[in-house]
Parts: structure tokens; C-alpha cells; sequence
């Protein structure tokens, strides 16, 4: 009973005595320490990587329900219990579908794209606090490193474009670049000025410095987090803001030509995205891990979700903007009021 | 810079404005038929496949096989009809009534110009078939019998029809 308490609340110590008894174990044998590093390791990027798979599949199951709720029908509800087996169903189909390489796409590039896409957003995982002690690694840089990271997906979704050689896909993967680059700086100001706040760059001391409810950066920072939501949709590539794949323009932007297994990668990818800006939003702005009564795990997943909600009540909610005015809307409005919210912070980290 | 914050301003109205009507559908309850479990409530004019219904009253078909369904059908969807025989002579009564479901686009022709209204479009919409064959169909034979509210309609059909002739008698 108390090992399982411990286990849910106070997940730091016991993997920190699971280390120390692991450790100890292996001097015993006289073996050098790396290998046992390396097994460790290699369990968390399984732990993590069959979260990301899961979460990915109810994710999609989730925002075909809401969109559901949204257009008031009842979404997938045959295959298993209320459709809950749709997107397994679906997944096993990609997966057993012809994988086409069109004729004169750049064979290797065409390959490389979706992992290249697909990468960012799983190396993203190692910074991403999950509960007390859950967090794969607690690097000093945490935030800059999700910036980085997330910086390099553009890369996979042009070279996407460009490798299909083809006119639709070019023009989605321009498209992406150019927003991902112009979205990236609201969204680095906001980011700053929640850092002006923590003092830190650290993802456990941006959520220790939000120990109470009041304390929470969302009641400091509103305007602060409604631009990284707005900037986070824009950067994960989601309506209103899916100008790299609109249907309407594009047919399917640079996944035009994908198909089975790696149009799934480009699936995986943008809702694991999905779910990690949100995870982002929860750690900056919304106390991550903390809350009352149940296991900090719970909570994160729950206010996790509650920003999923929130981004998906968006999608469906605003028609997807034109080309130009996206481009009009991140320079003349989000960088002015973002730049705004950072020297009004500033100002008010210095004086109070 | 006036015009720069009006905007902001009512941008954020308007895009609240759009949560909001997005929030309020999400309470209502779907409208989504559940095909197969739930059948849909068709309308009385809704046009099936055309049928031969018994009429109740005379326990008999209606059709005197006058053939002018068959002269009014634009594409010859009805392809036979064929006349009880009786002591030699022809009566006004068909035996076989053969209509081909294959070709038949559902305009509502024949129907209407039926001076007996002895045919109708029923309510039967499934009508995929493995087999072209299995699509031309022998009417009279089948008895069909309508029922509900598609057999007043039809009734009032032919109902109104006496009455309007005794009108003109008058
Ligand atoms: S269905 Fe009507 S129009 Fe056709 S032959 Fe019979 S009575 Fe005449
Ligand atoms: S509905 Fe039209 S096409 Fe079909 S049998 Fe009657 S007249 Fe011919």
C-alpha cells in the first residue's frame, strides 16, 4: 500500500532508490557502469516511445470525436466500444497498404522525410516533465532545447515537399517553412518573458516556481499564454493555420504524395506535436505536474488534455486563413503584442 | 494606430463570437441516423421502385392494361404488359406487368399518368442487386400490399378521383 502510494506520488525517490539498488547491484558483478547506463536508457526511449504510439492512436480517436461533438453527430462508433479500436483499425490498414513511390520523386530524400519529420517531435519527449521525477532528462536548457528541436522539423516537411517533386507538395512545404519561421519568434518573445518569470531555463525549476494555484503563469501572463497557443497551432501546422496541407489549395500540401507507412509517420507526427505543445502550454503556464489529491502524472495528463480541448474547440471552430494575412497577422500583430508583453514583464520583474 | 487597436479589438470579439457558436453545438444532441439500426422516416412522395399494390377494398390489382404507362415511359422501362384472356377474348385486367428496375430513373411518370392510379412508388430503397437479371420484375404476380400511411395516400388518390367525377356528373 505505501510502495504504491509512493510509486503515484512520490515518483522521484523511488526511482532515485531503484537507481541507487540498481547501481549497487552491478558493482557487485564488477562490470563497467555504461552498459547499465545503456540498458536504462534504452527503457526510457521504450517507455517513451510506446507513450508516444498510444497517445498518438487516442489522440486521433479523441479529435474525431470532438470534431464530432463539434458538427453534432456522434463521430466513430462501431469498431470496438463507442469506436474506441477506429484508429487501431485504421493504423493497421496504413499499415498493410501499398507503399507507392511515385515516379520521379528524389528516392532518398522521399525516404528520409517523414522520420525526418517524425524525429523532432520524439527527441522533444526528453525534456517533457510527466509527473514528479518522470522526466527522461532534466537538461539546464530544457525550454531552448524544445525550440531547437521543434526548429529542425521544417526541414523534413520541405525536403517532403521538394522530393515529391510535384507542384502541390513544393508550394505546402514553402508554405511550412515560412510559417514555422515567422510563428517561431511570438512564440520564442512569450517564452522569454514566462523565463523572466522562473528565472530558468530548467523545466523543474519553471514548475517549482509555480508551487501554488496563484502562482500560475497563466494568471500572470494571459495574454501570454492565449499567443503561445495561438503560435504553437500555427507551428504544429493545425487549422486555422494548416496552410502546408489545405485540401481546398493544396490537395494535401507535401503529403500529397505519401502513402501507407509513411503517411502514418506524417500522422504520428502531427498529433504527437499536438500533444506535445500542449504538454509545453501545462509546463509553462499551467503548473505542469501540480495539483491536489491525485498523482501528479493524472494531473498532467488531465490539463494536458484540457489544452488539446482547447486547440481542437479552435480548429473546428475558425475557417483556415489566407496566405497572406497569416503572414500579416504573426509580423503586425502577434511580434508587436508579444514584444509588448515581454518589456511589460520585464518592467514588472524589475520594479516589484 | 487607433485603427491597429480597433482591430485587435474587434478581432477578439469576433473570433469569441465564433467559440461561442461552436460551444453551444457541442451540447446538442447529434442528429446522425444510425443507418442500418435506425430507418429513416421518408416523406409520402418519396419514390422507390414502382410497385402494383392490392387494393383492399376489391382484394384485386387496380391495373386495366390500357398500356399508357408503357407509351408514357421515357426510356421503356416497362417493358410488358400482357392481358387476362377469358373465353377467347381480352379483358380489362393485366396478368403480367413487367417492369425493368435496371433502367428505370425514378422520374415518376408512369405514376402520374395512370388513369387508375394502379401504380405507385413505394418506400423501398435498397435495391442493389448481384444480378441484372434479377432486376426486371414481374409486378402483378408479386401482390405487393401497402401499408400506413403510404396506403391512405394512395387510397386518397384514387378516392378523390370518384369524387371529382361525380362533381363533374353534377
Ligand atoms: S398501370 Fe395504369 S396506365 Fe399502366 S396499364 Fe395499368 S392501368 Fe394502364
Ligand atoms: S418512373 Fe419513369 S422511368 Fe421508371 S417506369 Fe415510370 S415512367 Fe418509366
Amino acid at each position: 500500500m505505501e510502495l504504491i502510494k509512493d510509486i503515484l506520488y512520490n515518483t522521484d525517490k523511488i526511482l532515485k532508490d531503484f537507481y541507487n539498488w540498481a547501481y549497487k547491484l552491478w558493482s557487485s558483478f564488477n562490470l563497467p557502469f555504461f552498459i547499465l547506463d545503456i540498458v536504462f536508457y534504452l527503457l526510457i526511449t521504450l517507455a517513451v516511445a510506446a507513450f508516444l504510439v498510444f497517445n498518438a492512436l487516442f489522440i486521433i480517436y479523441y479529435d474525431r470525436k470532438v470534431a464530432a461533438k463539434f458538427q453534432v453527430r456522434y463521430g466513430p462508433n462501431r469498431v470496438g466500444y463507442k469506436g474506441i479500436l477506429q484508429t487501431v483499425a485504421d493504423t493497421i490498414k496504413l499499415l498493410i497498404k501499398e507503399d507507392i513511390n511515385a515516379d520521379k520523386v528524389d528516392k532518398i530524400v522521399f525516404f528520409l522525410a517523414p522520420f525526418l519529420v517524425f524525429i523532432p517531435s520524439f527527441l522533444v519527449f526528453l525534456v517533457i516533465p510527466f509527473g514528479k521525477g518522470l522526466i527522461p532528462a532534466d537538461l539546464n536548457i530544457g525550454i531552448l532545447y524544445v525550440l531547437a528541436i521543434t526548429g529542425l522539423s521544417v526541414l523534413g516537411i520541405l525536403s517532403a515537399g521538394w522530393a515529391s517533386n510535384n507542384k502541390y507538395s513544393l508550394i505546402g512545404g514553402m508554405r511550412s517553412a515560412a510559417q514555422i519561421i515567422s510563428y517561431e519568434i511570438p512564440m520564442v518573445l512569450v517564452i522569454l518573458s514566462v523565463l523572466l518569470l522562473s528565472g530558468s531555463l530548467k523545466m523543474g525549476d519553471i514548475i517549482n516556481a509555480q508551487s501554488s494555484i496563484s502562482k500560475w503563469f497563466i494568471f500572470v501572463q494571459p495574454i501570454g499564454f492565449i499567443l503561445f497557443l495561438i503560435a504553437g497551432n500555427a507551428e504544429i501546422n493545425r487549422a486555422p493555420f494548416d496552410l502546408p496541407e489545405a485540401e481546398s489549395e493544396l490537395v494535401s500540401g507535401f503529403i500529397t504524395e505519401y502513402s501507407a507507412m509513411k503517411f502514418a509517420f506524417f500522422f504520428l507526427a502531427e498529433y504527437t506535436n499536438l500533444f506535445l505543445t500542449s504538454a509545453i502550454a501545462t509546463t509553462l503556464f499551467l503548473g505542469g505536474w501540480q495539483g491536489p489529491f491525485l498523482p501528479p502524472f493524472v494531473w498532467f495528463i488531465i490539463k494536458t488534455y484540457l489544452v488539446i480541448t482547447l486547440l481542437m474547440w479552435f480548429r473546428w471552430t475558425f475557417p483556415r486563413i489566407r496566405v497572406d494575412h497569416l503572414m500579416e497577422f504573426s509580423w503586425k500583430y502577434l511580434t508587436p503584442i508579444a514584444f509588448v508583453n515581454l518589456i511589460a514583464t520585464a518592467i514588472l520583474v524589475k520594479f516589484i | 494606430m487607433i485603427k491597429y487597436i480597433k482591430n485587435i479589438i474587434t478581432g477578439i470579439i469576433s473570433l469569441c463570437e465564433g467559440l461561442s457558436v461552436t460551444l453551444k453545438h457541442v451540447f446538442r444532441k447529434p442528429i446522425t441516423l444510425q443507418y442500418p439500426e435506425q430507418k429513416p422516416d421518408l416523406q409520402l412522395r418519396y419514390r422507390g421502385r414502382l410497385v402494383m399494390p392490392v387494393d383492399p377494398e376489391k382484394n384485386d390489382i387496380r391495373c386495366t392494361a390500357c398500356m399508357i404507362c408503357a407509351k408514357v415511359c421515357p426510356n421503356h422501362s416497362i417493358l410488358e404488359i400482357e392481358k387476362v384472356i377469358e373465353d377467347g377474348k381480352p379483358k380489362p385486367k393485366a396478368k403480367k406487368y413487367i417492369y425493368n428496375l435496371g433502367t428505370c430513373m425514378f422520374c415518376n411518370l408512369c405514376v402520374e399518368a395512370c388513369p387508375f392510379a394502379a401504380i405507385i412508388m413505394s418506400d423501398e430503397y435498397a435495391l442493389a442487386n448481384e444480378d441484372k437479371e434479377k432486376l426486371i420484375l414481374e409486378l402483378v404476380s408479386e401482390k405487393y400490399n401497402l401499408t400506413g400511411k403510404k396506403l391512405n395516400w394512395w387510397k386518397s388518390k384514387f378516392k378523390d378521383e370518384t369524387i371529382n367525377k361525380e362533381k363533374v356528373q353534377k
